[in-house]
Order: C-alpha cells, then sequence, then structure tokens
C-alpha cells in the first residue's frame, strides 16, 4: 500500500507539468553560464576600461568613442569590417551555392561514385587551416609554381595573387570556401535525404521538371537548414581570423587589404601592432562587443524568418 | 605519540627552507629566440655549474612574444628572467610595474657604454634591463655567383645597380627579398640602408624632433633607391615572404639577400661559398651601418626569487659572463659590453667587421618614432610596387608624423 503510494507520487512528478525538467538544465546552465555567458559579460565590461596590467581604469564609453572618431582607428575599424562583408558575400555566393549544387548531385540516386565525390568535397574540411593556408600560399606564389605553369602554358597564371591589394581578399576568401564546403554540402545533404520520395514522384507526375521540383518542393522544405547555414556562415566569418593569418599576416597584408574583423581584433586587444606589440585590452573588447552586437542584429531575424513553424 | 607526531612536524618544518635550499633555485627565462634553445641552454648550464641556480629556457617564437609575456605577466604567471626589447616596447613592461629596475647592478655602469645602455634606460636614467647582444645589417651574397659573372664587391649604390643589371641579364634573380610580410622589407632593407642617406644618431635627432622633415632631400632619395630595387627582386616579390627570400638565396637562385646577420646561423650548410658587404651608399655620401641594440634581460618583479635574478644578470655583466656568451651566442648577434671579444664563427666577424671605420646607429625608427614604423612600412611597399612615387612616400611618412605631434 505503502509502496504502491509512493510510485504514484513519483509518477506525478513526471508529468509535464512538473518542475523536475529544471535539474536536467542544471549541468548545461552551469557550463554555458561558467564558459559562454561570463566571459561574454566579463568582455563587455572591459570595454568600458582601458590600461593594462591590472591598473585598469573605469572610462564609460571612450572606447567606443575612439574607435568610431579616431581616424586612424575608425579608417582601420570600417575598413575591416567592409572586408568581413565581403568575405561573407563570397562565401555565401561559392560556398554556399556549391554546397547547395553539390548536395542536389550527390542526393540524385542516378549519380554513380557518390560516396567518391562525398569523401573528396569533405576532405579539406579535416585539414588544418594552417597546412591548407601554407599550402595555398605556396600555390598562389609566382616563385614556386611559376616554372610549373609556364610549363604547361599557363605562365599568366603566375601573378602575385596573394601580394596584390586588389586580388588578396577574394583569393583569401575562395581559399576558406574551398576548404569548407564540405560542411554546407553535408548539411545540405542530411537534409534533402529527409525530403519524401513520393512528393517528388507525384510532382513529376504532374508534369514538373527537375528545376521546379528543385524550386518548389526542396529548397522550401530545406528551409531552416538554409537558415542554419547563412548563420554559421556569417558567424564563422565575423569570427574569420585563421586563414587570413596563415595565408597573409595578422596585419592583414598587402596594405590591410585581407584585414577581416577577427584580424584586427587581434592585433588590438590581443597582440599589439608589430612591432611594439602592446595590445589595448579595453579597445579589443570594444571591437569585439560590437560584433557581437551586429552578429545577435542579423542572427535573431534570420532565424526567426526561416526556422518558423510551417 | 600525539606528542612526537607535533615535535616530529616541527622538525619537519624547520628543516623546509635548509632542504629547499640545498636543492638550489630554479628560475625560468621568457624569450622570443626560439631557435636559440641549445646556444641559451649551454649558456645557462654554465651558469648552473657555478651557482646551482638552475635556468630554465622558455622561448615563444618572435612574433607572439610580446602577447604572450604581456597574458603572463598579467595573470601572474610571467617568467622569473625575461628578454626585453629595446626603446619603448620594453620601457613599457617597466612603467607597468613589470620589469625590474636594473639600476644598481652592479658592473653595469662600469662595463657598458652610455650609447649602449641607452636603449634600456628611462628618461631619467634608471635602468630596466641588463644590455645583452645586438644585431647588424648588410647584404648577403653568394661569392660563386659573384664570381661566376665577374662581379666585385659594389663601393657605391650605383656600382650595385650595375651588378644586379648584370645578374638580371644572366638570368639571375639578384636580391630576394620581398614584401609580402612587410616587416623585413623595413627592419632589414630599407632601415638598414637608411643610414648611408640620412646619417647617423645625429641627425636621426633632428627627424625626431621635426628639425629634419622625412620627405627632405636625402630621406627621398632614400626611398628613391629603394624604389630602384624592385627590378631585381624576385618575379612577383609582392607575393615573397621572408622564408621565401631565405631559400632562395639558400639554394642560389637569388644571388643576393639584404637581411640582418641574425639569420647568419641558417646558411652553415649551403652549397656555395658566401659573405656579407655594407649596403653602399650612393656615390659621395658615406656608408653607414644600421646596427641595432636588440635584446637585453631583465627580471619580473613578481619573482620569488628577485636575489638570484639579479646575481644571474649582475654575472651577465661581468667579464666571465660576456665571455661564456659570446662563445655561445648565436651567430649573428653581438655583445654590447666593453669588453673585447673574438668570435670564432667567420661569418660573425666577417658581419662586425663591416663596422669598422664607419658611423652605426640603430633602426631609424626604434628610439622614439616607433608610431611610424606601420606608415613607414606601408610607404616603402607602396615606393616598390610603383603605386606611389618616393616624394609621396616621403609626404605620407610626414603626414603620418605631423598626426601624432
Amino acid at each position: 500500500m505503502q509502496q504502491s503510494k509512493s510510485l504514484r507520487k513519483f509518477g506525478a512528478s513526471l508529468r509535464p507539468s512538473g518542475w523536475y525538467w529544471m535539474l536536467y538544465l542544471l549541468p548545461g546552465l552551469l557550463i554555458y553560464v561558467v564558459f559562454m555567458a561570463y566571459p561574454l559579460i566579463a568582455s563587455i565590461q572591459l570595454s568600458f576600461y582601458t590600461g593594462s596590467f591590472g591598473n585598469r581604469t573605469f572610462v564609460g564609453f571612450q572606447n567606443y568613442i575612439t574607435l568610431f572618431t579616431d581616424p586612424t582607428h575608425s579608417s582601420r575599424f570600417f575598413n575591416a569590417f567592409g572586408h568581413t562583408w565581403i568575405f561573407f558575400a563570397i562565401h555565401m555566393v561559392v560556398q554556399n551555392m556549391l554546397g547547395i549544387l553539390f548536395a542536389v548531385m550527390l542526393t540524385n540516386r542516378t549519380m554513380r561514385g557518390r560516396s567518391i565525390y562525398q569523401t573528396i568535397i569533405f576532405l579539406p574540411t579535416t585539414l588544418a587551416v594552417v597546412v591548407t593556408g601554407y599550402l595555398w600560399k605556396l600555390i598562389l606564389s609566382p616563385v614556386w609554381t611559376g616554372d610549373i605553369l609556364a610549363s604547361m602554358g599557363l605562365g599568366f597564371l603566375a601573378q602575385p595573387w596573394l601580394g596584390n591589394e586588389s586580388t588578396a581578399l577574394v583569393c583569401v576568401a575562395l581559399v576558406s570556401c574551398w576548404q569548407w564546403m564540405g560542411i554546407p554540402t553535408m548539411m545540405f545533404v542530411a537534409a534533402l535525404q529527409g525530403v519524401s520520395e513520393e512528393l517528388i514522384e507525384a510532382s513529376s507526375l504532374e508534369g514538373a521538371n527537375s528545376w521546379h521540383i528543385f524550386r518548389h518542393i526542396k529548397l522550401p522544405l530545406i528551409k531552416p537548414v538554409v537558415g542554419i547555414v547563412t548563420i554559421l556562415t556569417f558567424v564563422n566569418n565575423f569570427n574569420a581570423f585563421d586563414v587570413v593569418y596563415s595565408m597573409e599576416n595578422a596585419n592583414g597584408a598587402p596594405n590591410y587589404a585581407t584585414d577581416l574583423i577577427g584580424t584586427l581584433f587581434y592585433r588590438v586587444g590581443i597582440a599589439g601592432q608589430h612591432p611594439v606589440a602592446i595590445a589595448d585590452a579595453g579597445l579589443g573588447a570594444t571591437i569585439a562587443t560590437i560584433t557581437f552586437l551586429m552578429l545577435s542584429i542579423f542572427v535573431i531575424p534570420t532565424l526567426i524568418k526561416t526556422q518558423g513553424g510551417d | 605519540m600525539k606528542k612526537f607526531l607535533v615535535l616530529f612536524m616541527a622538525v619537519l618544518i624547520a628543516l623546509l627552507p635548509i632542504v629547499g635550499m640545498a636543492e638550489g633555485v630554479s628560475l625560468t627565462m621568457g624569450s622570443w629566440r626560439a631557435d636559440d634553445v641549445e646556444q641559451m641552454n649551454n649558456l645557462l648550464s654554465i651558469y648552473k655549474e657555478k651557482t646551482g641556480v638552475d635556468i630554465t629556457f622558455q622561448p615563444t617564437n618572435p612574433s607572439d612574444y610580446n602577447a604572450t609575456l604581456n597574458l603572463q605577466l598579467e595573470g601572474g604567471t610571467g617568467p622569473d628572467l625575461m628578454y626585453s626589447r629595446s626603446y619603448a616596447t620594453g620601457l613599457e613592461l617597466f612603467n607597468a610595474g613589470h620589469a625590474g629596475d636594473c639600476t644598481d647592478i652592479p658592473g653595469l655602469h662600469e662595463n657598458f657604454t652610455e650609447l649602449n645602455l641607452a636603449p634600456w634606460a628611462t628618461e631619467d636614467g634608471k635602468m630596466f634591463a641588463v644590455p645583452f647582444a645586438a644585431v647588424s645589417h648588410g647584404v648577403y651574397y653568394n661569392k660563386d655567383v659573384f664570381a661566376a659573372n665577374n662581379i666585385e664587391i659594389p663601393a657605391t649604390f650605383e656600382e650595385l645597380l650595375a651588378a644586379c643589371e648584370t645578374l638580371k641579364t644572366a638570368g639571375i634573380t639578384p636580391f630576394a627579398n620581398g614584401v609580402a610580410e612587410e616587416w623585413d622589407i623595413l627592419e632589414c632593407f630599407f632601415l638598414g640602408m637608411l643610414p648611408n642617406y640620412v646619417g647617423g644618431a645625429e641627425n636621426r635627432a633632428k627627424y625626431e624632433s621635426g628639425e629634419l622633415k622625412m620627405n627632405d632631400e636625402n630621406f627621398v632619395a632614400a626611398l628613391g633607391d629603394i624604389g630602384k630595387m624592385a627590378p631585381y627582386l624576385p618575379t612577383g616579390f609582392e607575393a615573397v615572404t621572408y622564408n621565401d627570400s631565405q631559400i632562395l638565396f639558400a639554394t642560389g637562385k637569388a644571388a643576393m639577400f639584404m637581411d640582418g646577420s641574425w639569420t647568419s646561423g641558417t646558411y652553415g650548410d649551403v652549397e656555395f661559398e658566401w659573405g656579407v658587404f655594407a649596403l653602399p651608399a650612393p656615390e659621395g655620401k658615406a656608408t653607414a651601418i644600421c646596427f641595432h641594440p636588440d635584446l637585453a634581460i631583465t627580471y619580473n618583479t613578481a619573482t620569488a626569487h628577485p636575489d638570484e635574478c639579479k646575481a644571474f644578470l649582475e654575472w651577465l655583466c661581468s667579464e666571465e659572463g660576456v665571455t661564456a656568451a659570446v662563445a655561445n651566442l648565436p651567430a649573428g648577434y653581438y655583445p654590447l659590453s666593453n669588453f673585447s671579444v673574438t668570435f670564432t664563427d667567420e661569418h660573425a666577424n666577417e658581419f662586425l667587421a663591416l663596422n669598422e671605420g664607419k658611423e652605426t646607429d640603430a633602426r631609424f625608427v626604434w628610439p622614439t618614432l616607433m608610431d611610424l614604423y606601420a606608415p613607414m612600412n606601408q610607404a616603402v611597399i607602396q615606393v616598390l610596387k610603383g603605386a606611389m612615387t618616393a616624394q609621396e612616400a616621403g609626404d605620407s611618412i610626414v603626414a603620418a608624423f605631423d598626426a601624432l605631434q
């Protein structure tokens, strides 16, 4: 009797209206607060301070004013800001469009050797950026590949692609696209595999061609994945640093032509500009905070638009 | 039993400091010379034999050193002893209270000239580090290629251009230098040749005070002459990195390389004879050398062993320490003390001999114009790429200078 009563009580506590589920959130919440929320808030707090080495002083919004009004800092910031958008646009167009294209091809049942292509497309993603960046740096250097290209009659391709201000950013972005293309491809493949075969069959019986099927059936059904891929691309680009660092330098050479928000932040907030290299952690935190705000402004509407219930 | 235990603990605690001392003190040393681990370990083991103090050499990559050190010092995990950059960068650590006051280290003022102490002295004469080594700058050249093309060491800049033309006609890249990494074209090449045009420390002070402008005749001539080197750099020099340059020279693809003495150890096993010469001044001007006080050693004010740290620095000021350092310093680094020294390395002596009878100075921007480093770096690159004339480049440096005032 007693036992069955306590069992019933336990059953009642498992009802969806109970509060017990909060307990399961605790470990996750704890990790989130300690490793994500606290550093974020601390970095926002840091953006209101100046100085380093423990003798920090509160300066209010001075760092923000400096960043936007000081001619040197503001020109560097908007230069990097613009480049980051170009970097993002190239990824959206090249990386994600090709990702969808490859995914549609890979999910085509009539295609042979699917797993081979899948592996080839995904392979660069598994390599370290430092390695691929360095290899591409050598491949794109006329000093090391000029002779080979000339012997193939392609001598005109032996240009200092990474040394010219007009081509450096595009080259770096394309290398990054090449490396990370596998991620959106795999996500789109997974999403497309979830599209019901009956829908496609039915529409083709109705006379829809493959473009119609893609545009009006597949694309709307994978919309949430398109949204997620867009957000991931956006976030990764605003945090991009490693590919520029490994292919150019932390200055965004040549002449700041490949300077992104990520490299600017590293230079201002962490390493300082070579060779004095005295970092201004407060100003760096200001750049980080603005980046965070911009990410939020872009990500939240995209989430609402693409993750809608219908 | 309990009483015995208490007694035992008391004895143990009383003995602890003695045991600790018998084991010898362990110190750590931070550095940006990741290439010199072997040499520094030799030097530090000599010191350990002498005093029992064990110093561990913990270098980081050169470009990461300042950032790493700052984070360590801020977090309270800094090394006990650390390499100190000259002028503003080193001074910053002293002003922040991290670099120790070395003014009273015995031997410091006796065994170094004021000139060599200056890069690590504050305005009121305090010393924030003990000078350790200087580097020089010069043209590395492939003796075999020079001989094969009947080229003599050029005595003037005009002769250098003629030599470059001869080499280029023969299908050899004259100079290995590139601009992709930006820093090397300024630090090694432009600042290495600048004293030929603007003179030594005396004139540098005039530029620093604004009495002379960095778009005057001499300065623009320097910018113009580095621009004349563009055709003699590797094809696609816009994308040639420092590492590429070293390989181009070491493989004999390029005949010359304007670089710092610190890499002279890199070419130990190349398949040709090489030497160095001073980048010559243009006709009618005296060739000068950029001999740059580069590194000093200081101690961390937060160290647990300040006395041991100071004792080590004192040793570095003594003749014994300097001799040991000279025997173990990597090729291309020169001690700054007054003791006369000789090197076993042929190229180290060759580099040092370039100084004879010539005026020497630190790198132009280091003492007080460090904020002009980036603008000057870009100006030099734009001239080489043909995007700016020498005059425009000079004007842009002056504009940056005026903006700082």
